[in-house]
């Protein structure tokens, strides 16, 4: 009697009670135990760790090391093409394919220039300034997919990325952007919050100076006329018909480029953006003034 | 006499102008004092810009402050998104990216797109490389009839029986072996 009217009892709650799902289950109380590891006598006997030596001591020889043999990477004498790598400025790579797919999903707007901010602010690319990462590499991988028309800025870019953008009316430029600068780039509202004012964009150092200033890598130092001129020869050179910007109804959004000095589309250096406000600061001192545009 | 005294030091400042006070050996005392040297603490500010060289510049220097200019919106570009854009509709999508179907709605099983609005299908690989899973998650309704139809579609083009196990509670079909490529065709001709 009585276990029918608790089996009775048992049924009503379960069907009063919310349905068992992923989230409202758990293991039962003592299925899983954490292993630890003994101390006593024997409970305690080598932890795994192997008798005798540097293993049972743990002491873990550096990368490489040999126990006192003349190591590996010293036996043979250096190749020097790995010399001052680590001084190298990196690019990590973007592809094309990745960019169109990011312009296909809405994540980047084709009706805005596109610079490093917009690129970084997909959430789909990051890169790390403090590791020597300076900006983005635009690679050729789905070039001929392809199909966007855009202003794009990037930081190092091949011939074939170039005549894939330009075939579809689209603008490229190659820019330099100092490591400080790049810290505003990834995270411009960090910037912004702090209060500070943006800074100037350093030139760039003296082994970068030719590619940014190379007509054929559409560099921002570039001469404007020698730009257009090489357009001409890359259309060209890869026999597509180059399509006439100046007729382009979106002609001044192809045509917005950034001030050597400039980190933002729009936003000079020493102004300070409030965000809390809605209030920009634009300095007005003349010493200020001079500073920032120098 | 006491002037001079006064400048020694803050060890004197209690006998400053009681000269009288001030025990007849007092002079020797002092003439052994070195001047007390200041102790300047190193203060550690959270970064150079929080220093005050940096933020009493603001009472030095003359801002125009403008509410809201024409600027503002190179500013509202720059902020992050608060949620991840929904894709726009459009004619063609050259990246191979297909958008989900209104049909596939009405089928007793749904799979749903992942927060990036890619298909949720993935392969797991474990064991060095020797054991491959393809798995696909976020799966609503008739889960057992997919299971089903899918596992026909895998042996039909494979000529091949192939191995799934169902997870009900969580939502997810694993199929042994890599089928990514095949299932998400499949998924896609669905509609999902």
């Amino acid at each position: 009697m009585a276990s029918r009217q608790i089996r009775e009892k048992a049924l009503n709650m379960l069907r009063s009670l919310p349905r068992v799902g992923i989230y409202n289950i758990r293991d039962n109380p003592g299925s899983r135990k954490t292993q630890k590891r003994g101390r006593g006598q024997h409970g305690g006997d080598k932890h795994g760790a192997g008798n005798k030596g540097s293993g049972q001591r743990q002491n873990y020889m550096r990368l490489g090391y040999e126990t006192g043999n003349n190591p590996f990477y010293l036996r043979f004498p250096s190749e020097n093409y790995y010399k001052g790598h680590h001084l190298k400025r990196q690019y990590p790579p973007l592809s094309l394919e990745s960019l169109q797919t990011l312009i296909d999903l809405n994540r980047i707007d084709t009706s805005k220039p596109i610079d490093l901010a917009e690129i970084v602010k997909s959430g789909c690319y990051t890169f790390y300034p403090d590791e020597k990462q300076f900006g983005v590499h635009l690679t050729d991988e789905g070039a001929n997919i392809f199909q966007a028309k855009v202003n794009i800025e990037v930081q190092w870019a091949s011939e074939t990325v170039i005549a894939a953008i330009e075939k579809n009316g689209g603008t490229i430029t190659t820019a330099y952007f100092d490591p400080h600068s790049l810290f505003l780039l990834k995270n411009p509202k960090r910037y912004f919050q702090s209060g500070q004012a943006i800074p100037r964009r350093m030139i760039p150092p003296p082994d970068a100076i030719e590619y940014y200033t190379d007509a054929s890598k559409r560099g921002y130092l570039a001469d404007p006329e020698k730009v257009s001129q090489a357009r001409l020869e890359l259309a060209q050179k890869f026999g597509y018909e180059l399509p006439k910007i100046e007729d382009d109804p979106d002609y001044e959004m192809l045509c917005e480029r950034k001030d050597p000095r400039q980190i933002f589309y729009g936003l000079e250096p020493g102004w300070i953006i409030n965000l809390k406000d809605e209030v920009i600061l634009k300095p007005k001192d003349e010493q200020l003034i001079q500073y920032y545009s120098s | 006499m006491a002037a001079v005294w006064r400048s020694c030091g803050p060890f004197l400042k209690g006998f400053a102008g009681k000269t009288s006070q001030i025990p007849n050996n007092a002079a020797d005392f002092i003439g052994r004092l070195r001047p007390v040297p200041v102790l300047i603490l190193p203060v550690n500010y959270s970064s150079y810009a929080k220093s005050p060289f940096v933020y009493k510049i603001e009472e030095r220097y003359n801002y125009d402050v403008v509410k809201k200019p024409i600027e503002w919106k190179y500013v509202e570009r720059l902020l992050p998104f608060e949620t991840i854009p929904n894709p726009l509709i459009k004619d063609k999508y050259p990246s191979g990216w297909v958008p989900p179907k209104e049909e596939a709605k009405e089928l007793p099983y749904f799979i749903h797109r992942s927060k990036n609005h890619f298909l949720p299908v993935y392969l797991k690989i474990s064991l060095r490389g020797s054991k491959k899973i393809s798995i696909i998650r976020k799966i609503d309704g008739d889960i057992w009839l997919l299971n089903d139809e899918l596992k026909k579609f895998l042996k039909d083009k494979n000529k091949m029986y192939v191995e799934t196990r169902v997870h009900e509670l969580a939502q997810f079909i694993e199929v042994k072996g890599d089928y990514v490529i095949d299932i998400r065709n499949w998924a896609l001709s669905k509609g999902f």
